[in-house]
């Protein structure tokens, strides 16, 4: 993927460039408003990570140029703003997420490449499908090899959105916010008690498990290879 | 003092009121003057009359006697018999050709001053014409009265309107500089100093009244930021340093899963020291009371459901129990995401500390009219002497320094509820803990069906 970088602080750029390049995507950089501008308005990307606080032209202006000239490429704010107002005005401004410093490496990642595979808004899904596993969005059944699966709504909505990102790493902190519409992290881990509760019925007695813990970092539904 | 603004409106009054007494004296002397001549006219008049009558009765000599008479008397009017053709009879105003009904004459007086005399003539019969007049002087002897009693009123009013300004400019100008006094104080860093107040309650009072509330509110607010930096440097420095020794001890290590091991420890414990800056941070930002513009209706019960499902499978995992107990339904106004964060800590809190096969409840009720949600735990409960300091930043209780938790949980709880006016209690459950959030009366709550306790 193609992805703008607008940092000023230069060792955060660097680290956060190297670590993106790594993972295959190709990164342009920016260190100041103005020319994150230039190239955020001149460019076509996937995926745009914006400071929220830059010399000259702050990210929330960039954002907000941006799209009212209408370019809707999925924005990712970075902030070491961590108050509530500040997450609500990034996302007022035509932020897609949010994430305050200082942040995993990882969870950077994740929500990058959650951002990208977003399925255009105008192309309505009623069935989601990973191997056999089935989901149905307007009848909200699942089914797995043909046999109806019984989940709760909260369960539903958590393998929802994995199924949404399938074949991605989804972390603790975006299942929290997604399906619990939690914006903080408790102590209690309680996304681990919700997925295994939810391995328990999708993946049992079955060859092929789909739901993978991927350690200290997050979860991933997926086809094993 | 000349740029002292009630010294320039008192002269500015004192202008218009100078003013005033110039047209009130104009005015005045108009009408004084209208009904002095009114006045002497209605005497000549009457005089004229009276002759009249007498040349009626008495006929000419006995006119021409009165005449004479009169003219001789001192203070009276002026009086003139003529014949037909102008000769004079009798009297000084005769024989001088006055026009028939009102005039003027100019007549010279025995000093050689000229006089203004104003004179009304009568024909009686026979032709013969009968004059009286007199000279209006005691009107103008009125009218410069009248002027010189109005000038030295009007000095009058402007030495008292400049006095009054000047004793008005003082005492404004001496409670303004109190206001400017305290204010410079503040700004050289007295925040303890306040305006002084006089007890007449007038706007000036009022403005004194709300300046110092201000006061208060910032005083508070840096009262709360220097309590975040105390809160920071007392307890995020010992897990700091625990970290830099750590980091230290790993330092010459090699390479290997040991060291990989250290690494993923000293994460461990920057992760805990963001978490605890960023609560102490949220914590100043509720305290600071910014978020009271997220204010709307919201229903506490949905948020303790949400919250009780979210936690009842990790419970469960523990071998704890989490229910939630209560009606369904409990609208107050607040900020979601707040409330949902408090009761997040208090079910944390009493799951961490109710034990093993603790039984947690989260309760919404309605009591005396007022919201109430409360979690009940039956732990060990707290001894009396502890519960006050429950609520201090930081405070854990002897008993579980072991446990983790940075000792901010219910700190924000009070916060949070401090900011939606609710009261926090801590109660005996007999055994456990009860902590309730009582929150104000609300128009809505009254409006709820306060249904029967319905269990999750």
């Amino acid at each position: 993927m193609k992805l703008l970088l607008v940092e000023d602080d230069r060792e955060t750029a660097a680290y956060v460039k190297r670590a993106l390049t790594e993972a295959g995507h190709a990164v342009d950089h920016a260190s100041d408003g103005r020319d994150g501008l230039l190239l955020a308005a001149g460019e076509t990307y996937d995926v745009m990570v914006l400071d929220r606080m830059l010399p000259r032209v702050d990210g929330l202006a960039i954002l907000r140029t941006i799209r009212a000239s209408g370019v809707k490429t999925p924005v990712l704010l970075l902030t070491a703003l961590g108050g509530i107002d500040d997450r609500v005005e990034g996302l007022e401004a035509g932020g897609d997420d949010y994430l305050v410093k200082p942040f995993a490496f990882a969870e950077l990642l994740a929500r990058v490449n959650a951002l990208a595979r977003r399925p255009p808004p105008q192309d309505v899904q009623t069935t989601l499908r990973v191997a056999d596993l089935e989901m149905n969005l307007l009848r909200r059944t699942v089914t797995r090899g043909g046999k109806r699966i019984e989940l709760q709504p909260r369960e539903f909505q958590l393998l929802e959105y994995l199924m949404r990102h399938a074949g991605k790493l989804v972390t603790r902190t975006m299942l929290l916010e997604a399906v619990w519409d939690f914006h903080f992290d408790p102590k209690t881990n309680i996304v681990e008690s919700h997925v295994s509760r939810l391995r328990a019925k999708v993946d049992r007695n079955q060859a092929k498990e789909l739901i993978h813990t991927l350690r200290g970092a997050g979860y991933s539904l997926r086809e094993p290879d | 003092m000349w740029r002292s603004a009630s010294l320039r409106l008192a002269i500015l009054y004192t202008l218009a009121f100078t003013a005033a007494v110039g047209v009130l004296g104009l005015v005045t002397l108009m009408t004084t003057r209208g009904a002095l001549s009114r006045q002497f006219d209605a005497r000549i008049l009457s005089e004229s009359e009276a002759l009249a009558q007498e040349f009626r009765v008495e006929g000419l000599n006995g006119v021409a006697q009165a005449v004479q008479e009169r003219d001789r008397t001192p203070g009276a009017l002026d009086y003139g018999l003529e014949t037909p053709d102008g000769r004079p009879i009798a009297g000084r105003l005769a024989g001088r050709s006055a026009d028939s009904g009102w005039s003027t004459l100019t007549m010279k007086q025995a000093g050689g001053e000229r006089e203004n005399i104003r004179v009304h003539a009568t024909t009686l019969a026979h032709g013969y014409r009968l004059l009286v007049g007199g000279d209006d002087e005691s009107i103008e002897a009125v009218d410069n009265l009248l002027v010189r009693r109005f000038a030295l009123a009007t000095v009058g009013v402007v030495m008292i309107g400049l006095v009054g300004g000047y004793g008005l400019a003082r005492g404004m100008g001496r409670r303004i500089a109190a206001i400017t006094d305290a204010a410079e104080a503040i700004i050289d860093g007295d925040l303890s100093r306040r305006v002084p107040a006089t007890r007449s309650g007038d706007d000036l009072d009022r403005l004194a009244a709300t300046f110092n509330r201000m006061l208060d509110r910032i005083a508070t607010l840096m009262e709360s930021l220097r309590q975040v930096s105390n809160d920071v440097a007392h307890d995020l420095r010992t897990p700091l340093t625990r970290l830099r020794g750590r980091l230290e001890a790993n330092l010459g290590r090699p390479a290997g899963p040991e060291r990989t091991a250290a690494i993923e420890g000293a994460l461990t414990d920057l992760d805990a020291i963001l978490a605890t800056f960023a609560a102490l941070l949220r914590i100043a930002q509720i305290e600071g009371g910014a978020r009271r513009s997220a204010f709307r209706a919201i229903d506490l019960a949905t948020i303790a459901r949400t919250v009780v499902d979210a936690f009842a499978p990790s419970a469960e995992d523990a071998g704890q129990r989490l229910e939630l107990e209560g009606v369904n339904s409990l609208a107050i106004e607040g900020d979601p995401e707040l409330i949902t964060q408090m009761l997040v800590n208090l079910v944390e809190n009493g799951l961490r500390h109710a034990g093993p096969r603790a039984w947690v409840r989260v309760r919404c009720a309605v009591q005396a009219g007022r919201p109430v949600l409360s979690v009940v735990d039956d732990g060990p409960g707290v001894p009396d002497s502890e519960r006050e300091r429950l609520f201090d930043r930081f405070h854990r209780l002897e008993a579980s320094r072991s446990t983790p938790g940075s000792g901010l949980g219910l700190s924000m709880v009070a916060a949070v509820a401090k900011l939606h006016g609710a009261e926090v209690s801590l109660h005996d459950a007999t055994p456990g803990l009860a902590v309730r959030v009582t929150f104000p009366a609300g128009e809505r709550t009254l409006q709820l069906p306060n249904v029967a306790a319905t269990s999750s």
